[in-house]
């Protein structure tokens, strides 16, 4: 255990580690290590930024949906607005027509009878004129019993 | 070899480096001629073994370089592991060091750091392991060949550098070399000698401060060297006695050993880390220190 020329003989192999470290070992190790690093902040950086404009777009999105289904439920409104307009329309316009047809048909049918009334009278009073002259002879004639005969026929 | 083993032979083959060195007789490793070499004497043991594990770490360093260099592949396995211990000291020399820009600072705690580490994770191999292996390999390939192998047991071999007192204080020297250097680079001389001499009594002390402030600078790497160095080896000692419960006594004994063994390591990789960590620490705050220009 004495103190010999083993202490110089350390320093010196010290020494050559040391200087194998410094020049070969340490810097490029180091540098991979910050270049890396640099990598990680970047790639980091990155994602977050991705992130951002993902969170972005989930927002402008959103917006839009919520516009889109205003928008929606507007046309849904006017369509259904317009559907009824044009039910209640076409309701009225039948009614009318129905009406129409109605007070036609009653007409019609109040000139037929009237036209049947107007043509039974004149059979009747004809029936009855002839019937009476047969029974008359040619006391009655037509011509001169004109007067009686139309008020007649108005009275039926 | 067992019946000449004793407690106090297998303590001491354990603390005992290989060493060699120049004798009168010329090169020689031979363990009963260490008095005569003198200081120009090698522990062929510890130094094997930091050149080893600091190749290790440069080899394992340069592999995750080779493995993936390329920023947009994700890193694995083992380039993980490296990034993580460079991150790691980039954090503490962030955080010591401040706003001082200098390159050299992070790649040197790093290298201590890793190195240490791996040098005190030795401890945990088992304590008679690779010294005998080395001893029964040594006889082997040397066999009568070389006269003072006289067997697997005559060649000391310790295992962990940081226990060797010429290994710690050896960096904590190269470290203090460091700070000298950038002493004088980053606040000149003038500023340097000042601040050695004109602390804390003002400048009609000179000698004094000077005194003061020489013990207070020269403390710092001797303290450096010797905290890893007493750690480690007290750790490595605690290793070694526990060793001896299995071999020296009865069987309850030898099985407490076993379960102290365990204890002991598991605590032990604590301190392992700890001061690996510790030494890192004062590096880079003694380096700090050296470029701060304005003290006191």
């Amino acid at each position: 255990m004495n103190i010999n020329a083993t202490l110089i003989a350390q320093a010196v192999v010290m020494i050559v580690f040391v200087a194998i470290c410094w020049r070969y070992i340490y810097p490029p190790i180091l540098s991979v290590m910050k270049e890396r690093e640099k990598r990680i902040t970047d790639g980091l950086e990155a994602a977050k930024k991705a992130d951002d404009s993902l969170e972005e777009a989930k927002l402008a999105f959103d917006k839009e949906l919520i516009q889109a289904k205003a928008e929606a439920a507007e046309i849904l409104d006017k369509a259904n607005a317009r559907a009824s307009q044009i039910v209640s329309d076409a309701s009225s316009k039948a009614e009318a027509e129905a009406e129409k047809i109605l007070t036609s048909a009653s007409t019609t049918i109040e000139n037929e009878t009237n036209k049947a009334k107007e043509e039974l009278r004149q059979q009747m009073s004809d029936i009855i004129i002839d019937t009476t002259q047969k029974i008359l002879g040619d006391e009655i004639s037509k011509e001169k019993h004109e007067e009686i005969l139309k008020k007649a026929a108005e009275e039926l | 070899m067992a019946s000449e083993l004793t407690t106090e032979s297998y303590i001491s083959h354990h603390l005992t480096n290989l060493t060699c060195g120049k004798t009168p007789d010329g090169w020689t490793c031979d363990p009963y001629k260490v008095d005569q070499m003198g200081f120009w004497a090698f522990h062929v043991d510890s130094l094997f073994w930091s050149i080893g594990l600091g190749a290790l770490f440069v080899f394992v360093f340069r592999k995750a370089i080779s493995k993936n260099s390329d920023a947009s592949v994700a890193p694995s396995g083992l380039q993980n592991f490296v990034e993580m211990s460079i991150e790691f000291v980039e954090d503490n020399v962030q955080s010591l060091f401040g706003s001082v820009k200098n390159t050299l600072i992070a790649p040197l705690a790093l290298t201590v750091f890793v190195w240490i580490l791996l040098m005190n994770l030795m401890d945990l191999v088992p304590v008679d392991f690779l010294p005998v292996l080395a001893g029964h390999i040594a006889y082997a390939m040397a066999g009568d060949a070389v006269e003072w192998i006289k067997g697997p047991e005559s060649l000391y071999f310790k295992v962990v550098p940081t226990t060797d007192p010429n290994i710690t204080l050896g960096m904590a020297f190269g470290i203090f070399i460091l700070t000298i250097y950038y002493s004088i680079t980053v606040k000149g001389l003038k500023a340097f000698i000042a601040e050695l001499t004109l602390h804390p009594f003002g400048k009609y002390m000179i000698p004094i401060n000077f005194v003061l402030e020489m013990v207070n600078f020269i403390a710092k790497p001797i303290s450096l060297g010797l905290r890893l160095f007493g750690n480690l080896y007290a750790g490595e000692m605690i290793f070694i006695l526990i060793a001896l419960m299995l071999f020296f006594s009865s069987i309850p004994i030898g099985v407490l050993g076993f379960g102290l063994h365990l204890v002991w390591a598991l605590f032990h990789i604590l301190i392992v880390a700890l001061q690996a960590f510790i030494f890192m620490a004062l590096t880079i705050a003694y380096l700090a220190m050296a470029h701060e220009t304005e003290e006191h």
